[in-house]
């Protein structure tokens, strides 16, 4: 009998860890919404023209706010960022007393933030935005109560066009030439950047003054500012010559497996979702996998959105200060006039890499939701025919992501360093907020 | 007999770059179109949303033997509409609505083939839904021959085209381009369908000859334009396609081999082939620089491009090509006129010379996909006049026709037969505009259209050489290309100042006809086998 008894026991717990699973495994509809919304928007940022890395960081960072502003305003966890990011006032609030349902303040909210952040793409898009809108609203309305849904749908609408009124005056909100300034003056002097390919809109740089848009978190763009790059020098006895000979030298030995990481995180603008919005797949990646609350949720992709625009800021405020050309002027000039980077070098100044930058601001803020030493795989290329990769923590992934930018000879070892260091500083502003109780 | 590389390579160095073009005009001639769509009778829209954004072709082809170029326009969500040419030698441009047979709705491109090689021109109508082939029947009729040919329709966006008769075939083989799955509502991105590859179907001696079940051409990327083309001179056809960045994963532009009763083979990195990632629209070629390969113009949003081959020939020439569109002055990436400073978006190209000055130019054919404000919405079509030192300039707004409508296919073709090659664009949400090439200041030409006997009776595959003074004008006769357009029927060649030509031809089948004499201002037909023989 006490045997039966502790069969049917351990029965029962084996069937309630299943149901466990069961239940987690299931998306719940608030994070549906959410990650539907998120899907979307990485697929807008890699074809809507106008979204290279800049601006889709920006676009991260007013869709993690509006997406956290829409859920903190209803939950007794989270803390509005208002009064903490810059110049973001006090978002409208859910009336005391009312019934609302997340999963519908969400879709309103998002629906609106990505139509209005992407309104310049093109025909396919504004379907999807229009049909994803309808199906998640037809979908979360279902079974509730019409005044639930549209009180829920019109605070969503509130918070989205708070957040968007904010955004308009960073700086950040137009966007000409798909960037490329129509008047621009080159810089002169050996050191300074001139246009690398022969594409006739990318003779100028892509966004000169971003530098100067409004911070996030960050106080101001120079509160991460370098120092300067190794002094120019044609000499072969000068730090500059043995960096550019570093990235000639690898590129002529390349390993299969050094080839593959200079692909990997190559996130070119319109054939992937950009560098920032690699990382963002990875944290949407990792929140599924954690089947992480809503809470958790928007407090990474806020925290995230927000410390990779302001990565951008920073490092293109360090940029134009330097103004330092790229690997394949340099070693075509002083090297070897046929050479050519593995893969294509940006339209804009060297000096810090971007993508280190971004890349250990945003391995910072995985690291403090998730822990040191975090393993994981990233999927972000894997319907490009990009083969999975495996690290065993943010921080690998952000180490790789930058010593990519050498094999793939587009950045000299100076820039992928500094640019790491730049992005730890970065993240602090972002890491400092408050956004619990 | 196939011509060497090496000998093309030799001719090469005689005419390029170094030696001046002889008959090449010192001073650029500014050509000049005069717009007569309504005085010509051509009222014809091509209307649709979504599934319309891209398409809306024109076929030009001569369905009477007059002579004359009749025009079929794609209508999209509208019925094609089919004119028949009624303008006279040098004169006005006319034309007469003709019940045809072709007015079918959902259709986006069209391209005239004789398919049966009876000399009666088809044609293929891609759609959105089932393609068809229309058999010629003569007098402009048409009917379907899905059936009768062995023809699977397929249910898709088609937006591509091109034909071959591979080596020894007596049936064509038809490379059929589509787009994404127009179901898939929300994510289109990554939903291109397979291209379709109809190649004939292996049939007892004696029996009618029909197409076999097409082949997917996998990996298909969202194909805007096919064109066959024989790029390193070899005799094996290969397929050229230009894809929309915009819908794929992990694509390219691509280029696939058809070695004969093998399945296609697509050439890779280690081939030579270099990755290109564009906004693919449509594709023009002509041997520009005179080394007997032919360069290949791509359209795409911004900047364009033009390939020419750049690989090493240690062994034959290897499918590598650099971009010289920038050195050329063939980007076209922003409006010149209308002052829209935005990028523009490119459709239909051709190269033809325009004002007979013996060397060839370009037109492309320019308008916003809808509505999308990152792009220019007032974007004139490009007209850019090759000059004497091998670079372009933009004539479009001296030439008169500038226009700011949504263009989307085009053809460049003499339409009254006067030497001069008039314009016709098709307009996305706009009536088709029609531009007679009144020119009074163009230098000389001839035209030509070339016959065999048996199947392909159009010789396409075929390269055409016209010689005049120190240089040789090639062009590869192709069924194919541009933006959902095709042509058939006479080829122009401008010859400046010079009032004759030495012409030959190179048939599909490597057989090299001996140069011939030819005086300018003339049409003539070139039969296989037999001499230059006049038309009038």
């Amino acid at each position: 009998m006490y045997a039966l008894c502790r069969m049917i026991a351990v029965l029962l717990i084996v069937l309630a860890w299943d149901a466990r699973i069961d239940a987690g495994a299931a998306e719940k509809p608030s994070e549906k919404v959410l990650h539907s919304w998120y899907q979307l928007t990485l697929e807008l940022v890699r074809h809507t023209p106008t979204y290279s890395p800049p601006v889709a960081s920006r676009a991260f960072a007013y869709l993690g706010t509006t997406a956290f502003e829409a859920v903190a305003t209803g939950s007794e966890e989270l803390i509005s960022l208002a009064g903490q990011l810059t110049e973001l006032g006090t978002v409208p609030r859910r009336t005391r007393g009312q019934t609302y349902n997340d999963a519908v303040v969400i879709n309103a909210a998002m629906a609106l933030a990505a139509q209005r952040l992407f309104n310049n793409t093109g025909p396919s898009g504004q379907r999807a935005l229009r049909k994803l809108e309808a199906k998640l609203g037809a979908e979360m309305s279902a079974g509730l109560m019409p005044d639930v849904v549209a009180r829920s749908q019109s605070h969503g609408r509130d918070v989205a066009r708070h957040v968007l009124a904010w955004s308009r005056s960073d700086g950040g909100s137009a966007v000409e030439n798909m960037g490329f300034p129509l008047e621009y003056k080159l810089s002169e002097g050996a050191a300074r950047w001139v246009p690398t390919s022969t594409i006739a809109q990318q003779q100028k740089p892509l966004l000169p003054r971003w530098g100067e848009n409004r911070s996030f978190a960050m106080p101001n763009a120079a509160a991460c500012d370098l120092p300067a790059p190794p002094h120019y020098s044609e000499e072969k006895s000068s730090p500059f010559y043995r960096e550019a000979l570093e990235v000639y030298d690898l590129s002529r030995n390349l390993s299969a497996e050094q080839r593959a990481i200079a692909r990997f995180w190559s996130d070119d603008p319109m054939l992937s979702p950009t560098p920032p919005g690699h990382w963002i797949s990875i944290a949407l990646q990792i929140l599924k996998r954690e089947n992480a609350s809503l809470e958790r949720s928007v407090e990474l992709l806020a925290r995230l959105g927000v410390t990779l625009a302001d990565s951008f800021i920073a490092c293109w405020e360090t940029k134009y200060q330097y103004d330092l050309l790229r690997p394949v002027t340099y070693i075509r000039r002083v090297i070897d006039p046929k050479w050519e980077s593995l893969i294509s070098t940006p339209p804009f100044p060297e000096y810090p890499s971007g993508h280190s930058t971004q890349s250990a601001a945003a391995a910072a803020v995985l690291t403090f939701m998730f822990g040191d030493n975090y393993e994981f795989e990233d999927k972000t290329h894997e319907r490009d025919g990009i083969v999975p990769r495996r690290f065993s923590s943010f921080w690998a992934a952000a180490e790789e992501a930058a010593i990519s930018r050498l094999y793939g000879g587009i950045h000299f070892r100076t820039a992928i360093k500094r640019g790491l260091e730049q992005g730890r500083c970065v993240s602090t502003f972002a890491l400092a907020l408050r956004m619990r109780r | 007999m196939r011509i060497p590389s090496s000998y093309l390579v030799a001719a090469a160095a005689l005419w390029f770059p170094d030696l001046p073009l002889a008959t090449a005009a010192e001073k650029l001639v500014i050509p000049h179109f005069e717009e007569e769509t309504v005085s010509a009778g051509i009222d014809s829209l091509y209307t649709g949303e979504w599934e319309y954004t891209v398409g809306g072709g024109v076929a030009s082809f001569d369905c009477n033997d007059d002579g004359f170029a009749d025009l079929l326009f794609a209508g999209g969500s509208s019925p094609a509409k089919f004119y028949r040419n009624k303008s006279s030698r040098a004169g006005p441009l006319r034309f007469e609505l003709h019940n045809s047979g072709l007015e079918f709705e959902a259709v986006t491109g069209a391209y005239p083939l004789d398919i049966d090689s009876d000399s009666k021109t088809d044609l293929v109508l891609l759609r959105v839904g089932e393609n068809l082939l229309m058999r010629g029947l003569g007098g402009c009729r048409f009917e379907r021959a899905n059936e009768k040919w062995g023809f699977d329709g397929g249910d898709a966006w088609s937006t591509a085209f091109a034909a071959v008769w591979e080596r020894g075939a007596n049936w064509p083989t038809l490379a059929i381009g589509n787009y994404i799955d127009r179901f898939e509502e929300i994510t289109p991105w990554g939903s291109c369908t397979d291209n379709w590859l109809h190649r004939p179907r292996t049939t007892e001696r004696g029996t009618r000859p029909m197409f076999a079940r097409p082949i997917a051409l996998r990996p298909s990327f969202c194909a805007l334009s096919m064109l066959f083309s024989d790029w390193d001179r070899s005799g094996v056809p290969t397929l050229r396609i230009s894809n929309d960045r915009e819908y794929y994963k992990g694509g390219q532009e691509q280029l696939w081999r058809l070695e004969p009763n093998l399945p296609p083979r697509l050439y890779a990195a280690e081939d030579g082939w270099k990755p290109l990632r564009i906004w693919g629209m449509g594709i023009a070629s002509y041997d520009l620089n005179f080394d007997g390969f032919p360069e290949y113009f791509l359209t795409s949003m911004a900047d364009n491009k033009l390939q020419s081959l750049s690989g090493p020939e240690a062994h034959g020439p290897k499918p590598t090509y650099a971009d010289i569109a920038f050195a050329k002055g063939v980007t076209a990436h922003r409006p010149y006129a209308g002052g829209d400073l935005r990028p523009s978006t490119a459709w239909h190209a051709q190269f033809e010379d325009v004002n007979n000055d013996g060397l060839v130019d370009l037109f492309v054919a320019k308008g916003n996909v809808a509505e999308m404000p990152d792009f220019a919405q007032k974007d004139p079509s490009n007209l850019l006049l090759q000059t004497g030192a091998g670079k372009f300039e933009e004539v479009g707004e001296r030439a008169g026709v500038v226009n700011f409508y949504r263009a989307r296919g085009a053809a460049l073709t003499d339409l009254n037969l006067d030497g001069l090659l008039d314009l016709v664009i098709v307009n996305r949400w706009d009536r088709a505009r029609l531009w007679r090439n009144n020119s009074r200041n163009a230098g000389r030409w001839i035209e030509l259209r070339l016959q065999q006997p048996g199947p392909n009776r159009d010789a396409i595959g075929a390269w055409l050489e016209v010689r005049s003074g120190s240089k040789a004008m090639r062009r590869e006769i192709t069924a194919g290309g541009g933006h959902a357009s095709g042509q058939n029927g006479w080829w122009h060649f401008g010859l400046a100042d010079a009032r004759e030509a030495e012409v030959r031809v190179i048939w599909p089948d490597g057989a090299v006809s001996p140069w011939q004499r030819a005086n300018s201002d003339r049409f003539y037909t070139f039969r296989k086998h037999e001499t230059l023989r006049p038309w009038e």
